[in-house]
């Protein structure tokens, strides 16, 4: 028998049994529906986490700290080093940067910028007549795309501030156009108690975004001058005083980053690039992503049996046609593959049913995801065609091979046997 | 021709051994129509069976058209039936909810006959057995007689030279019974095609050119036209000492 008539006559045997193939199909639409769904998942993932770290950060920038001591044993004895550490007791200790170490990177060659990493939590924000909140300040970083509700970023305006919504609205402003032009005051204290106001005036209110989850940045951003001048006025006394946890370093070519890291490294610190992070999340969200195909792996382990089943009791319903059509002179190999042939088409509709499904399930879901995890315009479920084909082509694969043992006993059927079967 | 010459089969082994043919012989010439005649379980289904190639006996030879059909690879016998045999089965064994071109079309499926070539056979078989106004009907629909008119239809739609026909007419009554004998004899005689019958109803077996009696697996009789049917060799008894 050809191919095509074999594909034909196998479609028409299902659709004589249609409420058993559908059900059977649905056992792997089941499957289907739960890899097509994590693989949307980890595709919205991971354009996720690429959408955040590409507008977090710069590919020319890298992340340096200063290369952390084993600490593996607190109780053992450490050498005295000259360089500024943060002790927390108990024989841990933190490393720092001096402005030496800066200076040291500024050397190096292919380097723009050394901006150290201030960020300091104010004693509170207010402004007269209002409550007086806790926040943290960090640098405006001009290279960050952020969604502004109002206004813009400080750009030239020494004394300007960005706050997010939840600051404007916490400070009693009717909403986040009447924020813009306004002064807060931003206290900043001493481990000893002296204070320090520093009246701002706010430039913009962004909104919240897939970025704030990520970076945290959920309170006040000011000019870097600005930042580093509360930085130093509130770590006065502390071993932080002129000293850094880390520093971001612009490299003047994105083609250079990598040596750049290695120049770093060979000084003694630690340095990541943006690539480094990136690699980070992914690596995170194909934990996650594995952990879902393996459920849907499961489902697919369990409909196998059902396709099975459901074969062998289509062999022994149709024990007089498959003894027709072996007097009529079809050859063993022809019935095998017929009843192949029928698991593939039961294969190929799970597919299809499950992972239309989900895609009809991304479709609508994704704005409900994104509205109760705060994510703005993110997709986080990404059905691609692709996946959906290799997942349907490989439910296909599974279907043939659950199809061997049902489609062998067809092809053994004694035709002489068969046909005295009443 | 079709020579069947020192067919034996055997059933089980040592001491439940079954002996459902024994030492059979005889030569049929082309297009003649010939009844195998015999008791239930006298062997005549199973003698069937060997001349067709579905069943292989232990011993002896079915040569057709120069070939011994026993001595053939399993694929190579499946082949010689799709082209060469025609079916006709008591209890039909059509498919109930496919239409009847599709059930007259699987033969011609089976032995790959194209598309195109397919659909002019399909026409010219139900012509012939007068059910081209019935093409798309589902087989279930059918009354007895037209369901042994289809099962006709599909056993000569890909001209085959032989034809087998396993009590044709048992389950019909006897009005349409004598209809289907007149189709069947009548394509026998016009095609030239070689008609085989097993039944146990002497009336349809006299209708024959030739009548084969087979009694507890062997040859009883041959009775009719010499001529179309002969026995190569008298039996020889073999004296068991």
């Amino acid at each position: 028998m050809k191919l095509r008539d074999t594909v034909r006559r196998a479609g028409r045997s299902l659709r004589q049994a249609k409420a058993r193939t559908l059900l059977t199909s649905l056992a792997i639409g089941v499957g289907a529906f739960t890899i097509t769904l994590s693989l949307a998942a980890g595709a919205g993932g991971k354009q996720y986490a690429a959408d955040i770290v590409n507008t977090n950060t710069n590919p020319r920038e890298l992340y340096v700290q200063p290369k952390q001591e084993q600490q593996g044993d607190p109780s053992a004895p450490k050498e005295y080093s000259e360089a500024p550490t943060i002790n927390y007791g108990g024989g841990f200790s933190l490393k720092t940067f001096q402005q030496k170490d800066i200076n040291a990177m500024k050397e190096l060659g292919n380097v723009q910028s050394v901006t150290p990493v201030y960020n300091v939590s104010a004693k509170y924000v207010t402004r007269p007549g209002e409550k007086k909140y806790t926040v943290g300040v960090e640098a405006y970083l001009g290279t960050v795309k952020q969604e502004y509700a109002a206004g813009a970023g400080p750009k030239g305006q020494a004394d300007g501030v960005i706050l997010t919504d939840a600051y404007a609205k916490a400070l009693g402003f009717a909403s986040p156009q009447k924020a813009v032009g306004q002064v807060v005051d931003v206290v900043i204290a001493t481990p000893l108690g002296e204070t320090k106001t520093y009246p701002l005036t706010i430039t913009g209110v962004t909104k919240k975004s897939a970025l704030s989850a990520l970076t945290g940045s959920g309170g006040l951003q000011v000019q870097n001058d600005k930042v580093a001048d509360m930085y130093k006025f509130a770590n006065t006394g502390t071993p932080l005083e002129n000293s850094f946890i880390a520093a971001t370093v612009l490299a003047k070519d994105e083609s250079n980053v990598k040596t750049l890291k290695q120049q770093l490294t060979d000084k003694g610190f630690d340095a990541q690039t943006a690539e480094d992070l990136m690699g980070f999340i992914f690596q995170f969200i194909n934990v996650l992503q594995g952990i879902l195909l393996g459920f849907g792996a499961l489902a697919v382990l369990t409909s196998i049996f059902g396709i099975v089943n459901t074969q062998y009791i289509s062999v022994l319903e149709r024990t007089q046609q498959i003894g027709l059509m072996k007097a009529l002179g079809m050859r063993r190999r022809d019935v095998g593959r017929l009843f192949k042939i029928e698991a593939a088409w039961i294969g190929f509709l799970g597919g299809a049913i499950g992972s239309g499904f989900a895609a009809f399930v991304s479709v609508i879901g994704n704005p409900v995801i994104s509205e109760a995890l705060s994510l703005g315009k993110t997709k986080l479920l990404i059905v691609e065609p692709l996946s959906v084909v290799i997942v349907i082509v490989g439910l296909m694969l599974v279907s043939v091979v659950a199809g061997i043992l049902p489609a062998r006993k067809a092809s053994k059927l004694d035709p002489i046997e068969a046909l005295r079967t009443e | 021709m079709i020579e069947v010459s020192n067919v034996s089969k055997t059933y089980g082994h040592k001491k439940n051994a079954f002996t459902a043919l024994k030492d059979i012989n005889f030569t049929i010439e082309d297009g003649a129509s010939v009844a195998i005649i015999g008791k239930s379980g006298s062997g005549k289904s199973t003698l069937m069976h060997a001349m067709s190639g579905l069943d292989r006996p232990q011993t002896g030879q079915v040569i057709i058209d120069g070939q011994n059909i026993l001595e053939l690879k399993q694929k190579d016998v499946d082949k010689f039936r799709a082209q060469k045999i025609g079916f006709i089965f008591q209890s039909f064994f059509l498919q109930a909810t496919e239409t009847v071109s599709d059930n007259v079309s699987l033969p011609l499926e089976i032995a790959k006959v194209s598309k195109r070539a397919r659909k002019a056979k399909i026409t010219a078989a139900l012509e012939a057995v007068d059910l081209s106004e019935k093409a798309r009907n589902k087989a279930k629909d059918l009354s007895g007689g037209q369901k042994q008119r289809l099962v006709i239809a599909r056993a000569i739609v890909n001209e085959p030279q032989i034809i087998f026909a396993d009590e044709p007419t048992g389950n019909l009554d006897s009005a349409t019974g004598e209809k289907i004998e007149e189709l069947l004899f009548g394509y026998n005689k016009n095609n030239g095609v070689t008609l085989i019958i097993v039944t146990h109803d002497p009336d349809l077996a006299a209708k024959c050119d030739v009548q084969i009696h087979i009694r507890d697996g062997q040859v009883s009789s041959i009775k009719g036209d010499k001529a179309v049917v002969k026995t190569p060799k008298p039996i020889q008894v073999k004296k068991v000492q």
